[in-house]
């Protein structure tokens, strides 16, 4: 019995100019989610937020708790007429948030500990609008994915790996509380050594062809949803014959989820997406016509640490 | 090949605690806005553990956890380079000099710090249930056989929110009340295999009534440069909201024909909010199951409200000091923001402390 997605959704700041907020964004990609897969908010079991930075850099509670009251998942066991108990927490690991995210929802759906799971990948600036920072590498934007067990054994997510990458990490995000003074809600710091995309795509790349060969994946039949210059390092791109399609569907990059709410965010050159990147390149992928030769993806994030993590994911209709 | 649904125990527990101690009533006279309210009195906490901030010292919130990890490897009998996973859940994310880290993940910095550089890690947030939180996670992937030995670990730099309530208190009904009653510390625990059921989680649930999840939010404060927690008192430990942990616990006894009584538990385990806290949480427990509470482990008296730590650290002190027996079943249930609560029940015999 495999894990499989059941719905997917995103969601970027609306035009209204109101400071983006990761609680509206996450909610509204869940219910997006939701919406698509014809469920009520009660119908989730358990909520995991993996987005990394927020409003007000929040610490507590978890920002999932805040995404569950916004949505209305099982608010209050006493008052709610129908007892039903929610659980929500934030699980955090950088651009591999979501990875990590649907192995911990393996577990949690094949223990039977809940029928389905939503994750949100939920990232904004802490000042509200991440154009106004220049220095801020990311887009303010939201996806989820939500999970179920599928009766179809041959459906579903394969196994997660981990993969760490030598030297010290390329990419620092923090808020410094020893120079803040009182602007330590509105201010963030993302720091990037140089020739970082290049070690990160070298990871990615390491990391599909180790997966690659310890599962028996044929990449030429695999879609790899991952960071756009890492799947180019795999698929060692241009390939003839081999390129194109899979390139696009690889992507997570500004435009990537064109067609999205998200993608007409990012399209206005907001940033890059962060912990929802691999949302958008699922959505690309599955609204590209399939390719007769592919008969699976390949999730691949790589990011801060330096870390990685791959999963194969076979849609339930492929 | 057993048909045996695996289970996991609790291997080892490790702590780190600041040498430097603080009274209660050294921190009262540093807080203006206090006037002449007793916090030992209200909270029950007479000291607490205070990292050193010197640049060095080794007592943020990473290098804390990192001494807690290091400790309860000392006493497992795994190493480091058996940790198939490294949960990290410190609500404070503070290193050295003063960065509250978003990116790269905790977990992943102390599992390459620990030289488990093949684990797989990720960081829990979910205020003083982090360590449940991740122990929870643990747990079920250990039971579904992604994993077979695993490490939950949190340092908390908790006390920055009591420096920022003694510079900004107005008065004993502030928001940054309960911000006087942390206190500093890291905590860890070991995960693995259960193979004996005197040593077994016998099961860990838990739930947020995302109702209240406003009633307690820690943020940077705008008014000076520190990070703050802000909590709705009155609200959060309401009686109702103490009434959600027997329900839920009750509920879920009662769909396999138990009730609490027969659960046989010889200790409970409180989050330790302040002694009347838990004076509270049992006394409205003991109303809601109909039945008496096992005896209640506290050290909130000498290390205060330690945050994600504070279950853990006390299991770990009690079991050390022999004021809790080994080969007794212990109850631990959470009271965090978010409201999350739930219940721990596990027996506990060989565990290395």
């Amino acid at each position: 019995m495999g894990i499989v997605i059941t719905a997917a959704g995103t969601a970027a700041p609306t035009a209204c100019g109101a400071p983006a907020s990761t609680v509206d964004l996450a909610a509204r990609a869940a219910r997006d989610c939701l919406a698509r897969a014809q469920l009520s908010p009660s119908a989730v079991g358990i909520l995991v937020n993996v987005g990394v930075y927020r409003e007000s850099n929040t610490f507590e509670p978890a920002l999932a708790a805040l995404v569950q009251k916004r949505i209305g998942i099982n608010l209050d066991y006493i008052a709610d007429p129908e007892p039903a108990a929610g659980f929500s927490f934030d699980l955090m690991n950088g651009a591999c948030g979501v990875l990590n995210a649907v192995q911990a929802g393996q577990a949690l759906l094949e223990t039977g500990s809940t029928e389905r799971l939503l994750i949100t990948a939920a990232d904004v600036h802490p000042g509200g609008d991440a154009r106004r920072d220049p220095h801020y590498p990311y887009a303010d934007l939201a996806g989820a994915l939500l999970l179920e067990r599928s009766p179809d054994p041959d459906a579903g997510f394969g196994p997660v790996r981990h993969y760490s990458g030598n030297g010290p990490s390329d990419t620092h995000g923090y808020l410094d509380t020893a120079t803040m003074g009182r602007e330590g809600r509105t201010t963030v710091t993302v720091r990037r050594s140089p020739g970082h995309a290049a070690r990160r795509a070298e990871l990615a790349a390491t990391a599909v062809a180790d997966y690659a060969a310890r599962y028996g994946l044929d990449l030429e039949r695999t879609c790899v949803i991952g960071p756009q210059a890492g799947a180019d390092v795999v698929t060692g791109a241009p390939v003839p014959g081999a390129g194109p399609d899979r390139a696009a569907a690889a992507g997570t990059d500004a435009g990537a989820a064109a067609g999205t709410d998200a993608g007409a965010a990012a399209a206005a050159d907001a940033g890059e997406p962060h912990t929802a990147a691999p949302v958008l390149g699922y959505l690309r992928a599955l609204a590209a016509p399939q390719p007769r030769r592919h008969d699976q993806l390949l999730f691949v994030t790589a990011g801060a640490g330096p870390t990685a993590a791959c999963v194969s994911y076979r849609p339930e209709a492929w | 090949m057993s048909n045996t649904p695996v289970t996991s125990r609790i291997e080892a527990l490790g702590a780190y605690l600041p040498a430097t101690r603080q009274t209660t009533r050294e921190l009262s006279a540093r807080t203006p806005g206090l006037g002449d309210v007793d916090i030992e009195r209200i909270t029950g906490v007479a000291e607490r553990r205070v990292h050193d901030p010197q640049p060095g010292a080794g007592e943020d919130s990473f290098a804390m956890a990192l001494a807690a990890a290091r400790d309860c490897l000392a006493v497992s009998r795994h190493e480091a380079g058996d940790l198939d996973v490294v949960v990290s859940a410190s609500i404070t994310r503070f290193t050295d000099g003063g960065r509250f880290t978003f990116e790269p993940s905790f977990a992943g910095q102390l599992a390459r710090a620990l030289g488990a550089r093949s684990a797989i890690h990720f960081d829990v947030s979910n205020a003083c249930a982090g360590m449940m939180t991740g122990v929870h996670l643990l747990d079920r992937m250990i039971r579904a056989g992604i994993v077979r030995t695993g490490m939950v670990v949190s340092g908390e730099q908790a006390t920055e929110v009591a420096e920022t309530a003694a510079r900004e208190l107005t008065d004993s009904y502030d928001p940054q009340f309960a911000s006087l009653s942390v206190g500093d510390s890291a905590a860890a625990v070991v995960l693995d295999r259960s193979t004996d059921p005197a040593d077994r989680i016998h099961y860990i649930e838990l739930m947020t009534c995302a109702e209240y999840a406003h009633l307690c939010m820690g943020m940077p404060s705008d008014r000076s440069q520190g990070i703050a927690l802000y909590t709705d008192n009155k609200k959060m430990h309401d009686r109702e909201r103490l009434k959600l942990w027997p329900r839920f616990h009750g509920d879920l006894l009662a769909k396999n024909g138990r009730d609490f009584a027969a659960e046989a538990f010889d200790y409970v385990i409180q989050h330790q909010v302040g002694t009347r806290f838990i004076d509270y949480a049992n006394r409205t427990a003991e109303a809601e199951f109909g039945t008496a509470m096992p005896a209640s482990l506290a050290v909130v008296e000498r290390f205060g409200n330690t945050a994600t730590t504070s279950h853990f650290l006390t299991l770990r002190e009690h079991l050390k000091a022999g004021t809790a027996r080994r080969g007794a079943k212990f109850l631990l249930v959470p009271a965090a923001s978010g409201v999350v609560t739930g219940a721990l029940s596990a027996t506990v015999t060989n565990v290395g402390v």
